[in-house]
């Protein structure tokens, strides 16, 4: 063959990987409502910035006709390019290639990029669309698995880990996106659950669909193992391109910051509005969140879960900050199981990359009762104190309304390590509730009294009035400031200043044993 | 209390009676209160006869198949109920305001739609789960 023909010859080859599956599978995908891995890439990543790795890799098993099924990619495409001009790392199951399955090919693809993202500190971006292990290989496709997760694990905290679920992602490998940081699903498309709902129904009697068994509304809202949930790939990538953007590419470089526009000593008149005059009515602690971030852009997370708690990532002086803060529109804005859950990932993940949190207070207790005791309350809990303790990136807390007992610890206390705690006049910092306090330290009073009920409601208005206030906290040292609510955007962007150098050591260990 | 002898299908029971304000026992009630207890035992009237009048409101409101049905997220007591069954909603109405934790908790609904069924009354006490209204 002379030398020109070999580069028709490469054309040709070319052509033929970039096909997958074949034309008609190609036209399955996209009869089924799905894009091509290729597709997908191309919305993803910046136009033309795309190179691919390993594009001939071919499996090497030759059991039950593998050799003549087998297809060079092994059913997915790998590589890097940029988004948003900033370098990452990709790997996109294609679904036309048996079906996505995973083989002993595809996983050392999958693991290459992830090791070279590692090396070089760059995001890694998963998009799972596999019908699962490729069962003619055996082993070697489960093993292939491991592999995966091992470097799922190693890379965790090091680089920021993203995984879109846009097809099935079943049995073993949702272990892949489970450890990675954020999980997107398209609704209806992805599905994710460790056994199907044919076995399900067969073993414990119960008959459900694939998408109530685990599509991305059970598991954006019920289980929690989503973080976000939309109706298109479109929609999906967009709000990825978006988070990418608060994010650093890696533990040491630092969140990319933008200019701000923003006036960071905008006082917000109207903030003492938003908090009504009874302690007993809710309100929408977003509303105090959008005026205090930059331009009111605020990006919710998990935000149809534990709705009791919001977490999500802004901005103040175009410098990424992690919020955390109640939901008293949501079941009293107490703190559950799901909500410490929730709460306590996303401060780790924090202080992982290096994203300083502030913390929004008004939660009136854990919640009671046998559900939650039995369930563990006390180990979910446990996580969140841990997670603010442990964490070493500036941390401060705004306390706007109710703050009693081990709820008010765990939400980013002074003593748990936050660098700065300001206060609302409107905070009630206390052990507990006035009505509950009365009953236990006037019980005597109350129970020897001619009216019981009205020596009761006395007792409760001397509490109130000695404690149920920011205060008695401040007096202590508990509480920084107490400052008024329209300045809370200044003090912020004024504490994030002075923090931004902040360094602060822990105890030299391997690694702590957080409550799971 | 006042004491009665009872014979229900050929077996005889003896059965206390308490007024308690609602009008006082009559015959509906027993015959009612038995074909509600299958034990061979009959409950002490009172209880029998408070338990048709008890179930019979949660019974009524049936939860259409088919209907999204809006639960209690945590135990409480429902303040007030602010629709009714026909009424229609739209995302994010306030339906009914449920005393919890010390605070008045609006239970939105999460969608626009017709009240099928309210499953529960002002004053009524609920737990985690307890369906509230359902929504179709």
């Amino acid at each position: 063959m002379a030398n020109v023909d070999k580069i028709n010859q490469l054309k040709q080859k070319r052509e033929k990987v970039e096909l997958g599956g074949g034309i008609e599978a190609i036209e399955k995908q996209h009869k089924a409502g799905k894009k091509t891995a290729r597709e997908r890439i191309d919305i993803l990543l910046d136009k033309g910035s795309f190179v691919e790795t390993d594009v001939f890799f071919e499996t090497r098993s030759i059991d039950f006709g593998m050799q003549n099924k087998k297809v060079p990619g092994d059913g997915v495409v790998t590589g890097y390019g940029t988004i948003d001009g900033r370098p990452v790392y990709v790997a996109a199951q294609d679904f036309t290639v048996i079906g996505g399955t995973l083989g002993e090919a595809q996983a050392k693809k999958i693991v290459k990029v992830m090791d070279m993202s590692m090396k070089t500190g760059c995001p890694f971006i998963s998009i799972n669309d596999s019908g699962g292990a490729r069962i003619h290989e055996g082993i070697n496709a489960l093993s292939g698995y491991g592999d995966i997760f091992l470097r799922n694990t190693l890379a965790s905290g090091v680089i920021p880990q993203i995984s879109l679920v846009m097809g099935p992602c079943a049995g073993g490998a949702c272990y892949s996106p489970a450890i990675t940081d954020f999980i997107f699903m398209v609704e209806e498309k992805g599905q994710m659950y460790i056994t199907g709902n044919q076995v399900v129904k067969a073993v414990t009697g119960e008959d459900v669909s694939l998408e109530e068994l685990g599509g991305a509304s059970v598991h954006s809202s019920v289980s929690g193992v989503a973080h976000f949930k939309y109706p298109s790939e479109e929609t999906c990538v967009k709000d990825l391109k978006r988070l990418l953007s608060f994010l650093p590419d890696n533990n040491i470089s630092g969140a990319p910051s933008y200019s701000c526009n923003d006036d960071l000593n905008r006082f917000a008149e109207d903030m003492i509005d938003l908090i009504p005059d009874e302690p007993n009515k809710p309100y929408d602690m977003l509303d105090i969140i959008t005026r205090v971030v930059d331009n009111g852009d605020f990006f919710e997370i998990h935000k149809y879960f534990a709705q009791n708690i919001i977490v999500g990532f802004a901005r103040i002086n175009g410098k990424t900050i992690g919020i955390v803060a109640n939901q008293p529109k949501v079941m009293a804005g107490s703190l559950d199981i799901n909500s410490s859950d929730k709460a306590a990932r996303f401060v780790r993940f924090c202080d992982a990359f290096n994203i300083p949190l502030v913390t929004f207070t008004d939660v009136p207790a854990f919640l009671p009762g046998v559900g939650q005791e039995h369930n563990g309350i006390i180990r979910h809990g446990a996580k969140l104190l841990y997670a603010f303790a442990e964490a070493t990136v500036p941390k401060i807390n705004v306390i706007v309304r109710k703050a009693y007992g081990g709820a008010y610890i765990a939400m980013n206390s002074k003593t748990l390590g936050a660098d700065l705690v300001y206060a609302w006049p409107t905070a009630e910092i206390a052990v507990m509730g006035a009505d509950g306090a009365a009953n236990i330290i006037f019980r005597k009073e109350i129970a020897q009294a001619e009216d019981p009920i009205a020596t009761r409601q006395e007792k409760i208005e001397e509490y109130k009035e000695k404690f149920s206030n920011p205060y008695s906290a401040s007096a202590r040292g508990f509480v920084d400031d107490v400052i008024n609510p329209a300045a809370t955007r200044p003090m912020i962007a004024n504490a994030l200043e002075m923090l931004a150098s902040k360094r602060e050591n822990r105890p030299s260990k391997k690694h702590g044993n957080i409550p799971l | 209390m006042k004491k009665f002898l009872i014979k229900v299908n050929g077996s005889q029971y003896e059965v206390e009676v308490e007024e308690v304000g609602k009008g006082s026992l009559n015959i509906d009630d027993i015959n009612q209160a038995s074909s509600f207890s299958s034990a061979p035992v009959a409950p002490t009237a009172r209880s029998a006869a408070s338990a048709p009048k008890a179930s019979a409101p949660a019974k009524s409101a049936e939860i259409p198949k088919d209907a999204q049905t809006i639960t209690a997220p945590m135990p409480g007591v429902i303040l007030g109920v602010n629709v009714a069954a026909g009424a229609s909603v739209k995302k994010g109405d306030v339906l009914l305001i449920l005393e919890a934790m010390k605070m008045e908790n609006e239970i939105v609904s999460p969608s626009d739609g017709t009240i099928a069924s309210v499953n529960v009354a002002k004053g009524a006490s609920v737990n985690a789960g307890d369906v509230l209204v359902a929504i179709s």
